[in-house]
C-alpha cells in the first residue's frame, strides 16, 4: 500500500520485485498493474443462437466481474491498472462503442439472465468512469490536479468521442453525476477543450454527408464550393434504396441525438459549437433534410409497414433534438448572459435578434422552433431585461413567425396565440 | 451489424481519439479462461490443503475411501480440463470443483455456467461425477466446517469489497428513448396509408 497525504503521482512504494528482492519504484508505474486481460465488449445477439448468447453471457460476465475486482482495487492499484492496462482500455472503449443505446432499433426482448448482466457491465463501466474522472477519492488518495490532467489527456483516458458516448449512455438517469465528471475533466485538463474545437469541423461534416448523400445542399461552406459535374446523379432521399434512406435516418437519429445529449449534460460546451456557427447551419440544414426525407416516408412504398413508421418516429425525434439543441444554444451564449446581467448585454441582445431575424426565411425550422420554444417568450424576457430594445423590431419578427405558421398551414398551439398578443 | 453513429464518425475521421493498432492482439474467451485458472490458482485454497483437510476430518477408519473419493475427483477435474494438462493444472481445476459443489447437491445452471466460465466446454458426466465425490467428502465433516475452511484458506472468499468505489453511488438505469416532436396519429402517416391501400 503506497503512502498517504502525498499526492500518488509523488508516491513511492517498496514491495518485492520479480527476483522476490525488496525494490522501491514510484507507485504509479507498469510493473505494479496486474495481467487480468480484459475482454472486448460485444452487444447482446440479436436473434441470437443460444450459442450466441452463451457466448454473450460468458464475455459480459468476465467484464462485469474484471470490473468489479477493479473498482475494489484500492486507489495506487486502481490506477496503476488504468494507465498501464491497455486490455482494460480497449474493453472499456469498446462498450463505450458497442453498448445498446435506448433508441437502437428494438431487438427482441432479452431474456433475464442477458438482460442482467448487461445491467452489472452498464453500471459497472460507468463506475469505472467515475473513478477515472475524480482526481481527489477521499483526503488520503489523492492527485496533483495538474498531473491529473495530464495523466487522463496523455493516455486518451478521455476523449472527445468518449465523453459524447458517455452522456448519450448515461446522461438520462445519472445527468448530475456525469456533469461533475465532464467539467472536472475540462477544468483539470483544458486541452479537451481545444479537441472540442477540433472535432467541431467533422460533425459538421456529419451533416454535409447526409446532405450530400440524399443530393441536397444547404447554406454554410459546402454551398460556397462549385457543384460537381456529377453531382445531379446523386440518389436522392425518393430514390435511394430503402436500407440506404434507413442508415442515413438512423445516423441522423444518433447524431442528433449524441449532441444533444452532450450539451445538456456539458452546457459549457456551447460556446465551442457557437463559435463554430452551430445557429446558423442547424436551421438551413433541418430546412433542407427533414421536408425531403418526410415526403419520402410519406411517400415511398414500405413492404414492411413497421419500417416506416419507426423512420418517422426517428426523423421527428431528430427534428426535436435539433430544435432542442438550437434552443440550447441560443440560451446558454445569449439568453442567460442577458439574464444574468452580465456586460455587453445590449451585444448579447443584438445577437439574439440576428439569431431570430436568420430563421425567419426557414419556415418549417421557424414553425418547430416556435411550437417547442416560443419566440414570443424569449422575446418577452428580452423586453424585460432590456426594455430599450426596438420594437419595430419585434414586431417584424412576430409577424415573421406568425407568417410562417400561414405559409405551412399548420394551427398554431392556443398558449402560443396568446403569449404572441401578449408580446 | 452496429448502427452508424456519430462517435464511430469522430473516432475515424478527426484526430482526437488513439488509433487503435489493428495487429494488435484482443484478448479472446480461450485466452480470458486460461487467465482465470491462473488467477484462481494463486487465491489460497491449494489442493493440499483439501487433501490435509479431508483426511483430517475422516475418520481412520474410512481413510482409504477419503482418498479414493479424491482420486475421483482429480479424474474428473482432468476430465474437464483436458488430457493436455499438466498435473498443477489439474489440481487447480479439482480445487475450483471442489469449492464450487461443497454445498451443492447437484449440477444446476449457475454451477454449469461457471464451469464453462473457467474451462470452457466440459462433458456433463465429469460434472456429476465431480458433485457426487464432492458430497460424499464432506458429508461426514459438516456444511460449517466445509465453509469455515473454504472462507479462511481462499482470498476469493475475502475480498475488499467493503470498501469498493461507488457501492453507495446511486446508479440510473434510465437511457435516453425516441421522443419524437409529433406522434405518428398526427402525422396522417397512418391516414395516408389506409388511402394506399384503397
Amino acid at each position: 500500500m503506497a503512502c498517504a497525504r502525498v499526492p500518488l503521482d509523488e508516491q513511492q512504494v517498496t514491495e518485492p520485485g520479480p527476483s522476490g528482492k525488496e525494490r522501491t519504484l514510484p507507485a504509479l508505474h507498469p510493473d505494479r498493474k496486474e495481467e487480468r486481460c480484459f475482454v472486448p465488449y460485444t452487444p447482446p445477439p440479436e436473434n441470437g443462437s443460444p450459442a450466441e448468447v452463451e457466448e454473450f453471457l460468458e464475455r459480459a460476465k468476465f467484464i462485469a466481474e474484471d470490473l468489479e475486482w477493479l473498482l475494489a482495487l484500492p486507489h495506487d492499484k486502481f490506477w496503476c491498472q488504468v494507465v498501464f492496462d491497455e486490455s482494460l482500455q480497449r474493453c472499456l472503449d469498446s462498450y463505450l462503442h458497442q453498448a445498446p443505446r435506448g433508441l437502437d432499433l428494438a431487438p427482441l426482448p432479452l431474456s433475464p439472465a442477458v438482460a442482467d448482466v448487461q445491467r452489472a457491465v452498464h453500471r459497472a463501466v460507468f463506475l469505472t468512469f467515475l473513478r477515472m474522472a475524480t482526481h481527489k477519492e477521499s483526503k488520503d488518495h489523492f492527485f496533483t490536479p495538474a498531473v491529473f490532467g495530464e495523466i487522463i489527456y496523455d493516455n486518451f483516458l478521455f476523449d472527445i468521442p468518449k465523453i459524447l458516448d458517455l452522456c448519450v449512455l448515461f446522461g438520462k438517469g445519472n445527468s448530475q453525476l456525469l456533469h461533475k465528471m465532464i467539467e472536472n475533466i475540462f477544468t483539470q485538463q483544458p486541452a479537451y477543450y481545444n479537441d472540442l474545437d477540433e472535432t467541431l469541423p467533422t460533425i459538421l461534416q456529419v451533416f454535409d454527408t447526409i446532405l450530400n448523400k440524399c443530393g441536397l445542399r444547404c447554406e454554410g461552406a459546402a454551398a460556397m464550393e462549385p457543384m460537381k459535374l456529377n453531382a445531379q446523379k446523386q440518389p436522392t432521399a425518393m430514390s435511394m434504396n430503402l436500407e440506404e434512406l434507413a442508415d442515413i435516418i438512423l445516423y441522423l437519429c444518433d447524431s442528433t441525438t449524441t449532441i444533444h445529449a452532450f450539451l445538456d449534460t456539458f452546457p459549457a460546451a456551447c460556446s465551442s459549437f457557437h463559435s463554430h456557427g452551430f445557429l446558423s447551419r442547424l436551421p438551413s440544414f433541418y430546412e433542407a433534410v427533414v421536408p425531403d426525407f418526410e415526403k419520402a416516408i410519406r411517400r415511398r412504398n414500405f413492404d414492411d409497414k413497421s419500417l416506416q413508421e419507426d423512420l418517422w418516429t426517428r426523423l421527428s425525434h431528430s427534428c426535436r433534438k435539433v430544435v432542442e439543441t438550437t434552443h440550447l444554444l441560443l440560451h446558454h451564449t445569449c439568453l442567460q448572459p442577458i439574464l444574468e446581467g452580465q456586460e455587453n448585454m445590449h451585444t448579447f441582445a443584438e445577437e439574439l435578434l440576428q439569431y431570430f431575424t436568420s430563421f425567419l426565411p426557414e419556415k418549417r425550422f421557424l414553425v418547430d422552433y416556435d411550437e417547442q420554444f416560443p419566440l414570443a417568450d424569449d422575446i418577452s424576457l428580452l423586453q424585460q431585461a432590456l426594455p430599450v430594445i426596438d420594437e419595430t423590431r419585434t414586431s417584424y419578427l412576430l409577424q415573421g413567425v406568425e407568417s410562417a405558421w400561414d405559409s405551412t398551414g399548420r394551427r398554431r398551439p392556443q398558449g402560443h396565440l396568446q403569449s404572441a398578443a401578449a408580446s | 451489424m452496429a448502427p452508424p453513429r456519430l462517435t464511430g464518425a469522430l473516432r475515424s475521421f478527426s484526430t482526437v481519439s488513439k488509433k487503435e493498432d489493428p495487429t494488435r492482439q484482443l484478448y479472446d474467451l480461450k485466452t480470458k479462461r486460461l487467465k482465470r485458472q491462473e488467477l484462481f490458482a494463486r487465491e489460497g485454497l491449494t489442493w493440499q490443503k483439501i487433501v490435509h483437510f479431508c483426511t483430517e476430518h475422516w475418520g481412520k477408519a474410512e481413510q482409504q475411501a477419503a482418498s479414493q473419493e479424491l482420486k475421483s475427483l482429480l479424474q474428473a477435474a482432468k476430465q474437464i480440463v483436458g488430457t493436455e494438462h499438466g498435473q498443477e493444472v489439474i489440481e487447480c481445476a479439482a480445487v475450483f470443483l471442489f469449492e464450487t459443489f461443497q454445498n451443492k447437491d447437484h449440477v444446476g445452471t449457475e454451477e454449469t455456467r461457471a464451469i464453462k466460465q473457467m474451462f470452457g466446454p466440459f462433458p456433463s458426466s465429469a460434472a456429476e461425477a465431480s458433485c457426487a465425490c464432492v458430497a460424499r467428502l464432506v458429508a461426514p465433516i459438516g456444511d460449517s466446517k466445509v465453509e469455515d475452511f473454504i472462507k479462511t484458506q481462499s482470498s476469493r472468499h475475502n475480498p475488499q469489497q467493503g470498501s469498493s468505489f461507488g457501492r453507495n453511488i446511486a446508479f440510473s438505469y434510465d437511457l435516453y428513448t425516441l421522443d419524437p416532436l409529433e406522434d405518428l396519429q398526427d402525422s396522417g402517416l397512418c391516414d395516408e396509408r389506409v388511402e394506399l391501400d384503397f
